[in-house]
C-alpha cells in the first residue's frame, strides 16, 4: 500500500538510532508568525483570525528549523525531529510536492564532516530490508569545486575549447557567466553569480553526478547565502546525493550574532523584491532571531527528506507513489 | 514572450530561428537556488531533440501556432495525408517526425494538430484510445511464464500484450504514451 508499511517501519528505525544516541525528539509548531527569510523559497501564508485580540499573518514552515535553533539556544543539546514541512510553488514533479516530510536533526559539539559520518552510520543502520546497494556504500565525498571542474569536461559538454571551470578563479560574476557561455550555456544577460552558478551546476553537474553510490558534495559556494559558516570562498555546508537526487543539507550552524543579523537583512531585501514583482507570499522575519545566537553552542544540523529518502530505499522514481495522498491537481 | 516556467508540454518555441515543441518538462530546483526548469523540445521538421535548461524567470520566443482538426486520411510509407476539416486542405505530413503514429491513428478519424506556417508541429493523440483486435494469438494452455499474457495486433497495426482472455474482435482499451494495455471495453 504505496510503501505504508515502509514508511512506519523507516521512521521507527530513525527514532531507535536518535534515542540509542541520547538527542531527544522535539515537536515544534507547523504556523509561525515569522520564518527564516529565504528568497528563493516560497511560502505558504494564512491568517489567524481572533476577534478580540485582532487578526495575524501565519505561515506554514518551510522547515523546523527557526524553533529547533531556539531549542539549542536555551540548552536542550542534541535533538531531533520528523516533522512536516511546506514549500509553496509551481514545481510539482516527480521529486517534489508542497507539503513533505523532513527529518531534522542537529547535533551540538559537531561540525559538518562529524555529521557526514553520522549521517552515514544513519542510513546504513535504519536501511529497510532490501534496501538497494546504491544507497548503502561509502559515500564519495566530493567538493563542489572539484565536481564543477569533473563535469565541465568536453565528455560532458561536448564543448572542446572551454578551459577549465575552476570557481576559484572564477569569483567575478562576468567571469563565471562568460564560462557559462563559453560551455554552451544561454544567460540571457547580467544575473547574480549564483543564478550562473546553479546554471552550470544544474546543467551539467546534477544530471552526471554517480548512481551506484551516494555522493556528498561538500563546501558550498559563499555566494549561496544561507546560514552555514564561511571558509573563505565557500561555506561549510553539504549535500547528499542519492541515484542523483538531493535527500539532504547540512550546515555547521553560524553562531555570529552580526553575520545572522546581516544574513536576514540582506536575505529579507531580496525576497521582497523578487516576490512583490509576481504577487508571492512575504512572511514576516524577526531579527531579533540574531540574539539567540549569543548563546548558542558549537552545531552541525542535517535535514533529510523522508520522503526522497523512501524512493530510493523502495527503488520508486515517483514521489506520488510513496504518498498515500498525493497533492490533487 | 513566455516565461520558461509557463512553457509546457506542447508549447512551440523559436530556438535560433527554429521551431521547436516542448515534449518535456520537469522543475528542478537546486538546494538554496532559483528555480529552474528542463526542458525536452523537438524539432517537427528535422525530429532532432535537445535539452535547454533554463531558469523558471527566463524568457523563451514562443510562437504564434494555430490549432487546426485534420481528419487522418492515409500514409504512403512516407508522409501522413491529412485533411483540414474545416478547409479541405491537404497536408503531407513527414511520418519520421512522428514515430510510431502509423500505428495510433486510426483512418478517418479526426486529430487536433499544431500548426506552424505549413509546419505541423504536433499531432495529438488522446492518452487512452480505444482499439479493435483484429488479429490475437491463440493462447497456449499451461504456460504462465510470462504472467498469462499473449500479443495481439489492433486494426492501426499497433502490438500489445494483453491478458489470453482477450479475443480477436474485441476492443480494448490501450494507453497511447506506454502502448500498454489497460483494458477490454465491453460494446
Amino acid at each position: 500500500m504505496k510503501a505504508a508499511k515502509s514508511r512506519s517501519l523507516l521512521y521507527g528505525s530513525i527514532r531507535r538510532f536518535f534515542d540509542q544516541r541520547g538527542y531527544l525528539e522535539v515537536e515544534t509548531p507547523s504556523l509561525s508568525p515569522d520564518l527564516i527569510p529565504e528568497a528563493t523559497i516560497d511560502d505558504f501564508g494564512t491568517t489567524f483570525i481572533n476577534e478580540f485580540e485582532g487578526s495575524r499573518d501565519m505561515y506554514m514552515i518551510p522547515s523546523p528549523e527557526v524553533f529547533m535553533k531556539r531549542l539549542i539556544a536555551d540548552g536542550s543539546g542534541s535533538i531531533y525531529q520528523i516533522s512536516k514541512c511546506f514549500r509553496n510553488c509551481e514545481q510539482i514533479g516527480e521529486i517534489h510536492n508542497p507539503e513533505f516530510s523532513m527529518l531534522e536533526y542537529y547535533t551540538v559539539g559537531y561540525d559538518e564532516v562529524d555529521s557526514i559520518a553520522l549521517t552515514q552510520r544513519l542510513l546504513r543502520e535504519t536501511a529497510l530490508p532490501n534496501c538497494p546497494q546504491s544507497v548503502l556504500e561509502d559515500f564519495e565525498i566530493l567538493s563542489v569545486r572539484d565536481a564543477i571542474m569533473r563535469y565541465t569536461v568536453p565528455q560532458y559538454t561536448n564543448i572542446t575549447d572551454a578551459g577549465t571551470t575552476d570557481l576559484d578563479m572564477l569569483q567575478n560574476p562576468k567571469d563565471l557567466r562568460e564560462q557559462a557561455q563559453r560551455l554552451g550555456l544561454y544567460v540571457p544577460g547580467p544575473e547574480s553569480w549564483d543564478d550562473t552558478f546553479n546554471r552550470i551546476f544544474i546543467n551539467f553537474v546534477e544530471p552526471n553526478l554517480p548512481k551506484d553510490h551516494p555522493v556528498c558534495l561538500v563546501e558550498y559556494p559563499k555566494q549561496i547565502e544561507c546560514l552555514a559558516q564561511r571558509n573563505g570562498n565557500y561555506r561549510r555546508r553539504w549535500e547528499l546525493y542519492i541515484n542523483g537526487m538531493e535527500v539532504a543539507n547540512c550546515y555547521l550552524e553560524e553562531r555570529d550574532v552580526e553575520t545572522v543579523r546581516a544574513y536576514y537583512k540582506e536575505e529579507y531585501n531580496k525576497l521582497v523584491e523578487l516576490r512583490s514583482q509576481n504577487g508571492k507570499v512575504i512572511p514576516d522575519a524577526d531579527a531579533s532571531f540574531a540574539d539567540i545566537f549569543d548563546r548558542f553552542p558549537k552545531c552541525s544540523g542535517v535535514a533529510i527528506g523522508l520522503d526522497r529518502l523512501l524512493m530510493v530505499e523502495t527503488g520508486r522514481c515517483d514521489i506520488d507513489d510513496v504518498l498515500l495522498f498525493p497533492f490533487p491537481l | 514572450m513566455i516565461k520558461a516556467g509557463q512553457i509546457d508540454k506542447g508549447t512551440a518555441l523559436l530556438i535560433k530561428g527554429q521551431p521547436f515543441i516542448c515534449i518535456d518538462r520537469e522543475f528542478v530546483n537546486p538546494g538554496k537556488g532559483s528555480a529552474f526548469v528542463r526542458l525536452k523540445l523537438k524539432s517537427p521538421s528535422t525530429g532532432q531533440v535537445l535539452q535547454e535548461t533554463m531558469k523558471s524567470q527566463d524568457n523563451a520566443e514562443d510562437i504564434n501556432v494555430e490549432m487546426m482538426d485534420f481528419q487522418y486520411m492515409y500514409n504512403d510509407g512516407e508522409n501522413f495525408h491529412m485533411m483540414n476539416v474545416d478547409t479541405y486542405d491537404q497536408f503531407e505530413i513527414p511520418m519520421a517526425n512522428f514515430p510510431d503514429y502509423q500505428y495510433l491513428m486510426k483512418d478517418g478519424e479526426t486529430y487536433r494538430c499544431t500548426v506552424y506556417g505549413d509546419d505541423v508541429l504536433d499531432i495529438q493523440i488522446p492518452s487512452k484510445v480505444v482499439y479493435l483486435v483484429a488479429e490475437a494469438e491463440e493462447a497456449i494452455k499451461g504456460d504462465t511464464v510470462q504472467g498469462a499474457t499473449k500479443y495481439v495486433t489492433t486494426e492501426t497495426g499497433l502490438r500489445v500484450r494483453v491478458p489470453i482472455f482477450i479475443k480477436q474482435g474485441e476492443k480494448i482499451r490501450v494507453n497511447t504514451e506506454t502502448k500498454e494495455y489497460l483494458e477490454r471495453v465491453n460494446s
